[in-house]
């Protein structure tokens, strides 16, 4: 038998105490989006069930206790630290969800400068982080456009990365252990060493998962040297896409690791580099690391471009100074809110990723797609951002205006119609859908085809650990 | 109604690193370096027009809408965006010479091509723009076209081909007048200050519209003489600290913060009204 929302609520304040159960109309209705439904939010129309209460957890225990409620009652749980989601996973999909919010757990525990890792608490800012150690000359290497805003337990509940991935990787290579609460109140903890070999990697059960599966309550994460004034800046202006994906390719296949490696379509580069770059591509590299590592790096890049005569080269000073304005914090976010309600111009990004072999034709197709079937589209183009031995992401940016149609019309119109272009072309030339936004909830309707016959094994973890189907209803497994 | 818009392309200040906020001896902060966007109240001003285009639009009253900018060639794809966006004319007045402090100089270039080439009869322009940001470009073209000039423009609807009602901003709050054409309007903190963006199609359908391109001379200006006459120098720069102080109010409950921050910071400052 469901419970109604008042009993819920009771239930609720019983375990987290009452001044951490908030069920305020607002608050409700923004915590039933993320940054999927911005337009509507930025209209004041919000169309997803409301949930019953946010729940703000002070201690593993609550965590513990609240899903324990849930699991018992049948009542979906979505959880989330930093909100700045940005794909539907935070929508809560049933009425009378619990929002379980961990941003007040927010205490890093540990920083050990000789082991080289640091433990702390799921709601810690990856920025608070970032900086406690660069005070202290270290780093974690991650680096999302989102650190200002985003939160260690979803960072890693969506497999975020860095801008300096390909040097650092993803944060499922920064992970050494952690602690997570499964829907049954189990609290498990995998502990932190440099490797093993003892079966499955069990950490990959829990990284990426989206809250579909378990509640991330502490993470350790590694700790690298921090050495900016070592930091090698290279830009250069190119005509093809084409040859900057080979470009990547040779840098990667040529065994360098600069931490930053990205390549501009015209478009894309138009919105970052209208003063150096029009109508062209382009290149940027970042070599870092100690002295001698970053000066190899940057000297083999370079010469492996001077190979590619269309390649150009511009001012160092060019890429430093756009590098520093790159991430988001809540003043960006408040000055694109203005903008999108005078203009009705909205722009969101899809990220994908695919081999060598197929990534420019998976450019090439979704964005012909894309201009030719999409109406009132002012801007579609994209970067790689993100490079590996045997491949690339793609990084699709799009804009339109919203023309006749309802604030809660413009997903159906523009956004998912765009989705499904770039989903359908990544697959039918092999890529992955997602790259590092995690799945959500607007492409879990691909989720079958992106893991194909392994649909298996992700389908037996769901059963396996939420029996009940209480966490995060929607997002990966689709409704 | 024959609108003409002055715009100019400014260094995205905001992109600027900290560390490069460094008055140079030359030409002041460098910004060579940071991506280019329409002065800001440039911007407004831009949008301001096409709403009053769209409102006549609606009313069967034909606009001519313009846009000027001077300068380099920087500005070349942001007039062909307002091509895209409707405007009729698109003209840059070349310079290779460095105009930022030069206000005069630009008030005369903008005269001239309103006498000389537009023969536009409501001139709008941002109230003022980085890097120069002297403010006094719309007094200065004004004067020269012995027009009436209204500042701190904030909204604007036409009335009649020839009439405009216009909503500015003073130190004790908001007038509303009707004005007769012709003036100029210098446009402050507007209610809308971004502007539209136009779509693919419309930049692919006018794509090949062509950007008039003039000489300070053409329109009768000696850009040379001018700034040998002129009184005014860059003498230097000083950056101004606005650094505010915080404190963040520890406590367990937002009652225990609430209760903190009456007692250790509020209390005393009720008690001195």
């Amino acid at each position: 038998m469901h419970l109604s929302r008042e009993i819920i609520v009771e239930g609720l304040q019983r375990i987290a105490r009452p001044e951490n159960v908030i069920t305020d109309e607002r608050v409700l209705r923004e915590s039933s989006i993320d940054r999927f439904r911005k337009y509507e939010d930025i209209h004041g129309v919000y169309t997803q069930p409301l949930p019953a209460a946010v729940v703000m957890a002070r201690s593993v225990q609550q965590v513990a206790e609240v899903l324990g409620f849930a699991n018992e009652h049948g009542i979906n749980v979505v959880p989330r630290t930093g909100h700045s989601a940005t794909e539907g996973g935070l929508e809560t999909a049933v009425a009378d969800s619990i929002v379980l919010d961990g941003s007040g757990m927010n205490q890093i525990l540990a920083i050990d400068t000789y082991t080289m890792q640091a433990t702390c608490q799921c709601g810690v800012p990856l920025q608070v982080l970032e900086d406690r150690l660069r005070e202290q000359g270290f780093t974690t290497g991650h680096s999302p456009q989102s650190k200002p805003l985003a939160q260690m337990g979803g960072l890693v509940a969506t497999r975020s990365i860095g801008q300096f991935s390909t040097l650092y990787g993803g944060i499922e290579d920064m992970v050494v252990g952690l602690e997570a609460v499964f829907p049954d109140g189990t609290v498990t903890r995998i502990k932190n060493v440099p490797r093993r070999a003892a079966g499955p990697d069990i950490r990959h059960v829990v990284i990426g998962n989206e809250g579909a599966l378990c509640y991330i309550t502490e993470v350790t994460v590694k700790l690298f040297p921090y050495l900016p004034q070592n930091n090698t800046f290279l830009g250069y202006t190119l005509d093809s896409m084409k040859v900057g994906f080979e470009v990547l390719r040779e840098v990667m296949v040529s065994g360098y690791r600069p931490s930053v490696a990205r390549l501009y379509d015209p478009t894309d580069a138009a919105f970052h580099f209208s003063h150096f770059a029009e109508d062209q591509c382009v290149l940027i590299f970042v070599a870092e690391g100690p002295a001698g590592i970053a000066k190899a790096t940057a000297e083999g890049i370079e010469a492996i471009v001077a190979g590619h005569q269309e390649c150009r080269r511009v001012d160092s000073t060019l890429i430093a100074t756009w590098f520093a304005d790159l991430n988001w914090g809540p003043e960006k976010v408040a000055e694109e809110r203005e903008e999108i309600k005078q203009t009705n111009n909205i722009g969101f990004t899809t990220e994908v990723s695919g081999g060598w072999g197929c990534i420019n034709d998976i450019y090439e197709n979704a964005l012909r797609r894309i201009v030719d079937e999409i109406p009132d589209i002012t801007m579609a183009g994209g970067h790689s951002s993100h490079s590996y031995i045997n491949g690339t992401n793609m990084y699709f940016v799009y804009y339109y205006n919203v023309v006749d149609c309802k604030p809660e019309e413009e997903i159906t119109k523009y956004h998912t119609p765009i989705n499904k272009i770039i989903c359908e072309e990544t697959l039918r030339f092999g890529g992955s859908i997602v790259h590092h936004h995690g799945m959500g909830k607007a492409r879990a309707p691909w989720v079958k085809d992106e893991y194909q016959s392994s649909y298996y094994i992700l389908e037996t973890l769901k059963r396996a650990f939420d029996p009940n189907g209480i966490m995060n209803k929607g997002t990966i497994f689709p409704k | 109604m024959r609108i003409l818009v002055c715009f100019k392309v400014t260094p995205d200040f905001e992109a600027l690193r900290e560390a490069d906020w460094v008055a140079g001896a030359a030409h002041g902060v460098e910004t060579r370096y940071v991506r280019r966007i329409f002065n800001c109240f440039d911007e407004s001003a831009l949008e301001m027009a096409l709403r009053l285009s769209d409102t006549l639009a609606g009313r069967g009253v034909t606009v001519g809408l313009g846009a000027l900018s001077v300068g380099g060639g920087e500005a070349e794809p942001y007039l062909k965006t307002l091509y895209a966006l409707g405007y009729e004319r698109a003209a840059r007045v070349h310079s290779e010479v460095n105009l930022d402090f030069a206000p005069a100089v630009i008030a005369s270039i903008i005269a001239g091509y309103v006498r000389r080439v537009d023969h536009s009869d409501l001139v709008v322009l941002g109230c003022r723009s980085g890097p120069g940001d002297s403010g006094t470009v719309p007094f200065l073209v004004a004067e020269k076209l012995g027009w009436p000039c209204l500042t701190q423009v904030i909204e604007v609807e036409p009335l009649t081909d020839d009439r405009v009602r216009v909503a500015w901003m003073v130190d004790d709050g908001l007038l509303r007048v009707t004005l007769r054409l012709p003036c100029v309007l210098a446009v402050g903190n507007a209610v809308v200050s971004h502007l539209r963006v136009p779509t693919l199609t419309d930049r692919l359908a006018r794509r090949n519209k062509r950007i008039d391109v003039f000489r300070a001379a053409d329109l009768g200006v000696d850009i040379t003489g001018e700034l040998r006459r002129g009184t005014c120098v860059l003498a230097g720069l000083e950056e101004i600290h606005r650094a505010r102080q915080g404190v963040i109010i520890a406590g367990e409950t937002p009652r225990e913060k609430a209760r903190d921050l009456f007692d250790s910071h509020l209390k005393s400052m009720i008690e001195k009204l």
